[in-house]
C-alpha cells in the first residue's frame, strides 16, 4: 500500500501525462511512470488513481485491457487483452473444436504482429486463455458515437491455438476490476460534466441574475452530486473489498450516475450543451460508451435484480 | 475495545438474550407497549455495558469509538429488536447536549437517557417555522430566578413520553433571526407545558404539538450561550444524519431482505429490484464512509446532506417495492404483521420529510458543497 504522501504525488505526475499525451504516447507515459507497475503490486489503488483522472480529462487509453490483463497474469507491462464484445461480460472467445471465434473489443489500435490475450469459453464450460497475433485477427475502428474514445471492433476465426486454462474465478476478478475501472472513469466524467454546468450557471445571467439563483437548477446539480457521491462510496468499497457482487453494483450505480450528470447537466447548460463547440458533447458520449463496457447499467442491474430474486435474500455486504 | 472484539462480544449477547429482547408484541404495538420495550432494551443494554461503549466517560459511558454505537444500532435494528425511528434519538440530541452544555448537566442526565430510565425530545419546528427554523417565536424572555417560556412546538416525536426537551426558544427580537436563538433543556413535567399527541398517517400517536404558557426554566439550564443556540442547533443537525442513518440503513436492509424472502414468485421486476438494492448500496457505502470520518474525530457538517437525500430515496425505493411484492398484506391484511408493513411504508413517505426536507438538503448542497451563491 502507498502512504497519502506518495499517492498524492503519484497521482500528480499521472495527471501531468495525462495532460501531455494521448493515445498509444499516453500509454507509454503511463508505463513510464510506473503505473502499470503498480497496477501489478496493488490493483485497486492503482485503478483509483488513474481511472478518475482519465474521464475527467476525457482521455482514451488502453489501461482498462491492463487491468484485466494484470488479473489474468498475461502481462506486467501494458498487456493487450481482448475485452468482451459490447454490452456483455462473457470471454470474447469461444471453442469449438480446432476452432477459435472472437467477437470483443479493444480500447485502442493495434499494431501489427502485436501480441492480444484472448479468454475463451469451450464447449466443456471451462474458459482458456490464448495468446493471438493480431496479424490473425480482423479490426475495425470504431467511429460510432464517440470516434476519440478509440475503441477496435474485433473479429475472427482462426485454428484454436495453445490454450492455458483460466480459472473461473480468476476470469471473474479481472472483470470485477475491469468494472470498478470503468465505474470511476465515469464518475470522473461525471464530476467534469457538474464542473462544466455549474460554471454556466454561475456566469449565465437572465432575468438580470445568475441562473444559479434558480432552485429548479440548483436541485439539479445538486442532484448530480448527490448520486456522484453515491457512488464512488461504493466504488471505494469495491475497492476495499473486491467482491464481483459489489463491483458489479458499483459499476451499474456508477452509469446511472452518469446518465444523471448527462441528463441534468445538459438541461443546465441547454442551448450551448447541445453543440459540438462546448465541451460536455465529449464526457457525455464518452460516459454511454463507457457505459456499455462490460455490461451496462440497464444489463447489470437486472441481473443483479434477478439474482436477489432467485436467491430470495439480500447478501450481507458493507460490514461496518 | 476494537470494533471486531465489541462485535464478537455483542452477537454473542444477543443470541443468548433474544428471547428477553424481542418485543412481546407482534408488529408495531401500541405507543406505550413500544416504549417500555425500547426502556427495557436500553437498561439491559446499558447494564451490560453494550450501550455505554462509544461514549465519553464524564456521561457514564466507557469510551471507545463512536463506531460501537453504529454497530449496536444497527445490530438491534438488524434483528428486529428495536425501531430504529424511537431508538436512535440519543444519536441525535446527546452528542450536541454533551459538547455545548454545562458538563455538570451533562453528567446528570445523559446517563438517564443512555440507560432508558427516561426519554427525551426534540423541540424545533413550531407551526410557523419548519424550513425556516430561523423564524421561530417560541419565545423565552428573562425573569428574576429563570427564563420564562410561552409559544408552541409541533412535529415533536414522543413527547408525551419524554421527560426532557431540547428547545429551541427565541431570546432576541423577531428580527434577530438566528443570532437571537437560545437552546434550554426543559423539564417536561414543568406547570404550564400541555402536549396534545398528533395522529400521524397510519394512527400512532409518535408525534405531537407541545404548548408552553409561561414556563419557568432555570438559568442553569441553558445550553450553550443565550443567543448562541444557532450554532447547537446546527451542530445536532449534522448529527440527525450520521449515526442515526446508520441504523436506518440496518432496518433497511432487513426490509429488503424479508421482501426478496416473503414476495410471490413474478411479483416484481429483475429491474425493480435492482435498482433498489443499488439505492440502498449506495446510501449504506456512503453512511458506512461518514461513520468512519465519525470516529476519526472529524466534524461533520454540510456533506451528510447527501447521506439524509440518498437514505429518503433509498427508502422509498424499498417500500415502494414491498408495496408491490406485498400488495395483499399491505392493502387487505388486518393482522399485525401487515399493519407492520403498512407502517413501515408509510413511515417511508416522511423520510424525506423529517430532519429537513429534501429539498433543503438539496438547498444545503447547492449553497455549501456546490458553491452555488445565494439562492435568493
Amino acid at each position: 500500500m502507498m502512504e497519502e504522501s506518495d499517492l498524492e504525488l503519484f497521482a500528480q505526475s499521472l495527471r501531468q501525462a495525462i495532460d501531455r499525451h494521448k493515445g498509444e504516447n499516453l500509454d507509454a507515459a503511463l508505463a513510464e511512470i510506473g503505473w502499470f507497475d503498480a497496477l501489478a503490486t496493488d490493483a485497486q489503488t492503482a485503478i483509483a488513481a488513474l481511472f478518475p483522472i482519465l474521464g475527467t480529462a476525457n482521455a482514451s487509453s488502453t489501461a482498462l485491457e491492463g487491468v484485466l490483463a494484470v488479473r489474468l497474469n498475461a502481462s506486467s507491462g501494458p498487456g493487450r487483452v481482448v475485452l468482451p464484445a459490447l454490452d456483455g461480460w462473457e470471454p470474447p472467445g469461444v471453442r469449438d473444436g480446432d476452432l477459435l471465434t472472437v467477437r470483443g473489443l479493444l480500447m485502442g489500435p493495434v499494431d501489427d504482429g502485436e501480441v492480444l490475450v484472448i479468454v475463451a469459453n469451450g464447449a466443456d464450460g471451462g474458459a482458456a486463455a490464448a495468446a493471438v497475433s493480431s496479424s490473425l485477427l480482423n479490426f475495425r475502428t470504431v467511429g460510432g458515437m464517440d470516434p476519440a474514445a478509440r475503441l477496435m471492433e474485433v473479429t475472427g476465426e482462426l485454428p484454436c491455438p495453445e490454450l492455458s486454462s483460466v480459472e473461473q474465478d480468476t476470469w471473474e476478478q479481472a472483470i470485477a476490476l475491469g468494472r470498478l475501472a470503468i465505474g470511476y472513469q465515469i464518475v470522473g466524467a461525471a464530476r467534469a460534466m457538474l464542473e462544466l454546468a455549474r460554471d454556466h450557471a454561475l456566469n449565465r445571467v437572465q432575468f438580470g441574475q445568475p441562473i444559479a439563483r434558480f432552485q429548479a437548477l440548483r436541485h439539479r446539480l445538486a442532484e448530480t452530486l448527490v448520486a456522484i457521491e453515491g457512488a464512488e462510496a461504493v466504488l471505494e468499497a469495491g475497492v476495499a473489498n473486491t467482491t464481483p457482487f459489489l463491483a458489479a453494483n458499483a459499476k451499474a450505480i456508477a452509469g446511472r450516475a452518469g446518465r444523471t450528470a448527462c441528463r441534468h447537466c445538459q438541461q443546465v447548460l441547454a442551448g450551448i450543451g447541445y453543440t459540438s463547440e462546448h465541451e460536455f458533447h465529449r464526457y457525455m458520449k464518452r460516459t454511454i460508451v463507457l457505459d456499455s463496457i462490460l455490461g451496462s447499467t440497464a444489463r447489470l442491474t437486472h441481473d443483479i435484480g434477478a439474482q436477489l430474486l432467485s436467491v430470495g435474500h439480500l447478501p450481507e455486504s458493507l460490514p461496518l | 475495545m476494537d470494533l471486531d472484539t465489541y462485535r464478537t462480544g455483542l452477537d454473542q449477547w444477543l443470541d443468548e438474550h433474544v428471547a428477553e429482547l424481542t418485543p412481546p408484541y407482534a408488529g408495531v404495538g401500541t405507543m406505550q407497549e413500544r416504549v417500555d420495550h425500547l426502556s427495557k432494551v436500553r437498561r439491559l443494554c446499558f447494564e451490560t455495558g453494550w450501550a455505554r461503549w462509544g461514549w465519553p466517560e464524564e456521561v457514564g459511558g466507557l469510551g471507545g469509538s463512536t463506531i460501537l454505537r453504529a454497530y449496536l444500532g444497527e445490530a438491534l435494528a438488524s434483528r428486529g429488536l428495536v425501531d430504529p425511528n424511537f431508538y436512535s434519538t440519543p444519536e441525535v440530541l446527546a452528542p450536541a447536549v454533551i459538547r455545548a452544555a454545562d458538563p455538570r448537566l451533562a453528567a446528570e442526565f445523559v446517563p438517564l437517557l443512555l440507560s432508558g430510565e427516561e426519554y427525551w425530545c426534540q423541540g424545533f419546528s413550531e407551526p410557523g417555522s419548519g424550513s425556516d427554523l430561523a423564524s421561530l417565536s417560541c419565545r423565552a424572555t428573562r425573569g428574576e430566578d429563570g427564563w420564562r417560556v410561552t409559544g408552541q412546538k409541533v412535529w415533536t416525536s414522543f413527547a408525551q413520553f419524554a421527560q426532557r426537551c431540547v428547545l429551541l426558544v427565541r431570546t432576541g427580537t423577531q428580527e434577530s433571526a438566528h443570532r437571537g436563538i437560545t437552546v434550554l433543556f426543559v423539564d417536561m413535567d414543568t406547570p404550564g407545558i400541555t402536549i396534545r399527541p398528533l395522529a400521524t398517517i397510519d394512527g400512532s400517536e409518535e408525534f405531537a404539538e407541545v404548548f408552553f404558557d409561561d414556563v419557568p426554566v432555570p438559568f442553569e439550564r441553558t445550553v450553550g450561550k443565550p443567543d448562541g443556540g444557532w450554532a447547537v442547533a446546527m451542530d445536532i443537525l449534522p448529527d440527525e444524519r450520521s449515526t442515526s442513518l446508520w441504523h436506518r440503513g440496518a432496518i433497511l436492509n432487513r426490509q429488503m431482505d424479508e421482501l426478496l424472502a416473503k414476495a410471490p414468485a413474478e411479483s416484481l421486476s429483475p429491474t425493480a429490484v435492482g435498482e433498489t438494492a443499488q439505492l440502498l448500496l449506495g446510501f449504506r457505502a456512503r453512511s458506512r464512509a461518514t461513520q468512519y470520518r465519525l470516529a476519526s474525530g472529524e466534524r461533520i457538517g454540510a456533506e451528510t446532506s447527501i447521506d439524509k437525500v440518498l437514505l429518503a430515496s433509498a427508502e422509498q425505493a424499498v417500500l415502494d417495492l414491498v408495496l408491490e411484492g406485498l400488495s395483499q398484506q399491505l392493502v387487505l391484511g388486518d393482522d399485525a404483521i401487515s399493519a407492520q408493513w403498512r407502517a413501515d411504508f408509510f413511515f417511508s413517505r416522511a423520510a424525506s420529510i423529517y430532519g429537513g426536507s429534501a429539498e433543503i438538503q438539496r438547498n444545503v448542497i447547492a449553497r455549501r458543497l456546490l458553491d452555488l451563491g445565494p439562492d435568493r
